[in-house]
């Protein structure tokens, strides 16, 4: 479903170039559940902005469903962002003006549907989530647990290809992040595809497959195998 | 303080510095020439008429009733011995007008007879008796007033001009423009044919029209003219004034039924009626400087906070590097004087600019030099009083911002 | 979509109370310094006849001066001499003329003790009346007859009448003046045209004359004008000379049945003035002129220069405020690209942000455009006290709902514009810097 080939993404400046991902390949199936994990400034950040088309490749290919994503305009990239991928923060990023209705509703107003089957997607998701009740509730009044299954419901609203987390349980005390988990976990099980960028290995454990992230390098290899072939990089 | 840090940090990010620039430079430019304005405006209403202003008033005496012509100079030399009569009067005269009144008389006055008026100058006439001088408190600086003999009543039918006239200052100059010394005896033509002498110079007295550009060209004519509508104009001696006009009003009322006695008015409410409109323009330019400077003032401690608080985990790095309060506080206040010396060099060029364009559209005066660089203290001031409330601000923020990861 | 900006635009404010107000405060105040002057140029440059622009027509011949011109570069006199007003009038050639001239009288009220007072009379004819629309409360003009017998008659303003007879309908009683009885014939209502079209040479803004005659008796009665007079050779002294001198002071306009007879009118005039060539007057180029009331209201140079230059200082006022406005709406942009970025993250487009902001940027514009409606008239006010000596400064400070509806689209234009810059930085906010730095 998803095919990195020989991405890498490099910064550059007037005086400096900074290579945040040396090139690599990657691709994701259908139905997976993957976890991209590393040490901070490894590049996690960055592989997740490409993935999540949030910033342009430097070099490669980005193929979702057969369909090079990684030369359109912005339009056309604000339209995919919409309707292919459900983005989960790790500070769930809800709008605190607006109540958990209309929070689950904005990337479907970006989508062009009417009211009807609007409410009909939102009223689904929070069933899923199980926040029907708190439809009318501000974030405020919400539990961090409940704010980050407002943000799941969110992302799911839209039925993407795959939801995209980051450090999704990262603002969370255990019980709640648990709870989330299993969330995450149950909605996998339906089919939703999901890459996960963490940190820890616990949480990464969860997931099914595992892709490291180390000084810039995206692998499948454990980081150990992988350290002498960096060393000498 | 090393300048140029400063100044590359803010042109990495020009918008919120160029906002509080450009504002200094579009308040200079309305605070220098609405200053110019008021100041002209002021400058014009304060000229002098060339009357005892505060001691002088004038009254009409408006017959309706059906006189021979004898009868009508009767009354006035009725009236004028009565007014002349009264104690506390300085002196009294029946005219056609006085300055400011903004209506009266003009002629236009030529060096040669005859019909050619291409090179006349244009001058406000006043027709008086002999006490005309004395009553407008003319200054005579040459040659002599009036004799007695010299004054006449008009003649029916004939419109010829008396032979005598009295000139101010500013005529003469510009009636004889080559004459080095005296005008006195000199003579000019009136109606295309009609001789005048000149027999004395009188300093200043201007014509009933303050907006005219020859305002301090006038003529005192020794003509007494016989008309339903005569003007007094009465001197008092100081502080006799108040009393005089209401004895006067009812005096003339009672002793002739057949006229009206109206519009008896100070020469101070004449001089606030003729410059009414430069006083309401100062009026509404104080109101808009003032409002203008709260305005701007209220804007740079607005953008100035803003901009302080853009930078609040740059600041507390500075702070934790060992950085002084002070120093903090510095920063921003030569931030700031570099943002408002951009501004008042964009604002003075602005300012002349606009001064240029309006002296073309709307006939201003020039600005006087010494304006801008009053502006540009001024608003160099304003804008180092608005950052400094921000910037003691900014030197309070703590320095354990810096190991804060969000 | 419009209806979801909208919403967002209404929670946005209502989350930032604060700094709403003070950008609506900004933008209000901004519109009512400027649209004051607005208002007050508006008012007088209007022209209160341009309904009957195309048929009126204000008469100047040249019988000025052979070495000058009245006024350069060659214009004719503002007013015309006893003699040629009369005769054109006679001749009637026009479908309506009229000539007149505004002078003084001593008003002598009924009763003991009620003293007289001197009032401005405007000598006309009686065509003045239908063409300038002045409208009656009681009676009417005199008709043309009265014009050629010399009676005593009068038409009152609203005010004289009131002043007078109390307000009551006092057609057919006396007035004297002057120890001379006038017969009223007709009241006017309330009128007050801003300018005063049909007598521009003194004060434009006062109020009409309270008292009208017929010309034919003030002549008779050897009156004075009280307005201007201009002579340009002298006369020879005494009423009869002035009478048949080159002396202007005299106003007079004509109407026609349409615009398509003016060039006939004026070959009328360019014929009569040849023959007052032959007989050794007009020694000027034929220079004859039919102004309509708005080329007569320009020509004038009504409105004061001076409300140029605050129209000048005002604009740039708004400026002022306006940059203040973009700041402060740099400053909520700022204070929301958290927002902004989650929005694209989620799959809004750069235009989707670009719409959102707007819209909210011109609800501000309306909210200060309504808040500008009171600056405006707040303004007025104050225009209205600094001008207090003027008694006819109440009737330059009305707003009109043209001027309301321009003060609304000027804010709305305007928070518009301010808001570009703001705007186009908060689509510029990039959706990746919703992640946070690990």
């Amino acid at each position: 479903m998803l095919k990195m080939k020989k991405v890498s993404k490099t910064y550059r400046t007037d005086t400096v170039e900074t290579h945040a991902l040396r090139e690599f390949s990657l691709t994701v199936d259908e139905g997976e559940f993957v976890s991209v994990t590393g040490p901070s400034g490894s590049g996690k950040t960055t592989f997740l902005n490409i993935a999540g088309m949030l910033e342009e490749l430097t070099s490669g290919t980005y193929e979702l469903d057969g369909r090079d994503i990684s030369k359109l305009n912005d339009k056309e990239r604000s339209a995919v962002r919409n309707q292919k991928i459900g983005f989960i923060f790790q500070s769930f990023n809800l709008i605190p003006e607006l109540d958990i209705f209309d929070n689950v509703d904005v990337p479907l107003r970006y989508r062009g549907f009417n009211a009807n089957e609007r409410k009909r997607r939102i009223e689904k998701c929070l069933d899923m989530v199980g926040l029907t009740s708190r439809m009318k509730h501000h974030p405020a009044q919400l539990s961090g647990g409940q704010q980050q299954r407002v943000a799941i419901a969110r992302a799911l609203a839209g039925e993407p290809r795959f939801l995209l987390a980051d450090e999704p349980t990262g603002n969370l005390d255990t019980h709640m992040a648990e709870s989330v988990l299993d969330l995450l976990t149950e909605i996998n099980e339906s089919g939703t595809t999901i890459i996960m960028v963490t940190h820890e290995l616990t949480l990464a454990d969860r997931a099914k497959r595992n892709i490291f992230v180390l000084d810039g390098q995206v692998s499948d290899a454990a980081p150990e195998v992988h350290f002498a072939a960096v060393a000498s990089a | 303080m090393d300048i140029g840090p400063i100044w590359r940090a803010m042109m990495k990010n020009k918008a919120g510095f160029i906002l509080i620039a450009l504002q200094i430079a579009v308040t200079m430019t309305i605070m220098v020439n609405a200053f110019a304005i008021m100041q002209e405006r002021a400058n014009n209403a304060a000229r002098p008429s060339g009357l005892d202003e505060a001691n002088t008033f004038a009254l009409v005496s408006a017959l309706f009733t059906e006189y021979e012509r004898e009868d009508k100079k009767s009354m006035i030399d009725e009236d004028l011995a009565l007014i002349r009569g009264l104690p506390g009067v300085k002196n009294a005269v029946a005219t056609n007008s006085y300055p400011l009144r903004q209506g009266g008389w003009s002629m236009g006055l030529q060096l040669e007879p005859g019909n050619q008026s291409t090179d006349s100058v244009g001058s406000a006439i006043y027709f008086v008796d002999e006490h005309g001088v004395d009553t407008f408190a003319s200054n005579i600086i040459d040659g002599k007033n009036f004799a007695p003999n010299q004054v006449a009543w008009t003649i029916e039918d004939d419109d010829t001009w008396p032979a005598h006239g009295i000139i101010t200052e500013a005529l003469g100059k510009d009636l004889f423009p080559d004459e080095e010394g005296s005008y006195v005896g000199k003579t000019f033509y009136v109606n295309d044919n009609d001789p005048v002498n000149v027999v004395g110079v009188i300093e200043k007295l201007q014509a009933p029209w303050p907006g005219w550009s020859g305002v301090e060209k006038s003529m005192i004519v020794p003509q007494r003219r016989v008309s339903d509508f005569q003007r007094y104009v009465v001197r008092a001696e100081p502080g006799y004034r108040d009393a005089l006009m209401p004895q006067i009003e009812e005096l003339l009322t009672n002793s002739n039924k057949d006229r009206l006695i109206r519009d008896m008015t100070i020469m101070e409410d004449v001089r606030e009626r003729a410059y009414l409109d430069d006083a309401a323009l100062i009026k509404i330019l104080t109101f808009i400087v003032g409002m203008l400077t709260v305005i701007t003032g209220l804007g740079i401690v607005g953008l100035a906070s803003f901009n302080v608080s853009r930078r609040t985990r740059q600041i507390g790095i500075r702070r934790a590097l060992g950085a002084t309060k002070p120093a903090i506080v510095q920063y921003f206040m030569v931030e700031n004087f570099l943002i408002s010396s951009i501004g008042v060099v964009v604002g003075g060029i602005l300012s002349v600019a606009l001064n240029i364009a309006m002296v073309e559209a709307f006939a201003l005066e020039p600005l006087a030099w010494y304006v801008i660089p009053l502006a540009m203290l001024a608003l160099w001031t304003v804008g180092q009083a608005a950052v400094a409330g921000p910037a003691k601000r900014a030197s309070n923020i703590t320095p354990a911002i810096a190991t804060r990861s969000s | 979509m419009f209806r979801y900006y909208l919403k967002l635009s209404l929670l946005s404010i209502r989350a930032n109370p604060a700094l709403s107000a003070l950008m609506v405060a900004a933008i209000a105040i901004g519109i009512g310094a400027c649209m004051s002057i607005i208002t007050v140029r508006h008012v007088m440059s209007d022209n209160p006849l341009a309904h009957k622009n195309d048929v009126l027509y204000h008469v100047r011949l040249d019988n000025w001066n052979p070495d000058n011109p009245y006024d350069e570069p060659n214009e004719p006199p503002e007013q015309v001499t006893y003699l040629d007003s009369t005769a054109l009038h006679q001749a009637g050639r026009a479908f309506r003329q009229t000539i007149s001239f505004k002078s003084d009288r001593v008003v002598q009220p009924e009763g003991e003790d009620v003293k007289p007072f001197q009032e401005e009379i405007r000598a006309t004819t009686a065509d003045f009346f239908t063409m300038f629309d002045v409208p009656f409360e009681f009676g009417s003009a005199w008709d043309a007859a009265a014009d050629q017998t010399e009676e005593r008659v009068v038409v009152l303003s609203s005010e004289m009448n009131q002043r007078l007879f109390g307000s009551e309908d006092s057609v057919g009683r006396s007035v004297t003046m002057n120890k001379e009885i006038y017969r009223v014939v007709g009241v006017l209502a309330e009128w007050m045209p801003v300018p005063k079209v049909y007598d521009l040479n003194n004060n434009p803004y006062e109020k009409p004359e309270n008292i009208y005659t017929p010309f034919s008796i003030a002549v008779a009665g050897e009156w004075g004008s009280s307005g201007n007079n201009s002579c340009w050779k002298p006369t020879g002294g005494g009423y009869e000379a002035y009478l048949a001198s080159e002396c202007i002071w005299i106003q007079m306009w004509v109407e026609l049945k349409s615009a398509s007879e003016k060039g006939a009118y004026l070959q009328f005039l360019d014929d009569y003035v040849e023959e007052q060539k032959k007989l050794g007057r007009f020694p000027r180029e034929l220079n004859n002129r039919l102004d309509t009331p708005a080329e007569w209201l320009v020509y004038q140079e009504v409105v004061d220069d001076m409300v140029g230059v605050l129209l000048s200082l005002s604009v740039l006022f708004l400026v002022v405020c306006l940059l203040n406005t973009i700041g402060l709406l740099l400053a909520k942009v700022m204070r929301r690209s958290n927002d902004i970025s989650l929005r694209r993250a989620l799959g809004a487009s750069k235009s989707a942000l670009f719409a959102q902001y707007i819209t909210e940027a011109g609800i501000i514009g309306i909210a200060g455009g309504l808040a500008g409606i009171g600056m405006t008239w707040l303004g007025l006010r104050g225009i209205e006290n600094a001008f207090s000596g003027y008694d006819f400064i109440a009737y330059l400070v009305t707003m009109d709902w043209t001027m309301v509806l321009v003060a609304v689209a000027l804010a709305i234009v305007s928070a518009l514009g301010a808001a570009l810059y703001p705007t186009w930085r908060a689509c510029s906010v990039s959706p990746a810097s919703t992640l946070r730095i690990q």
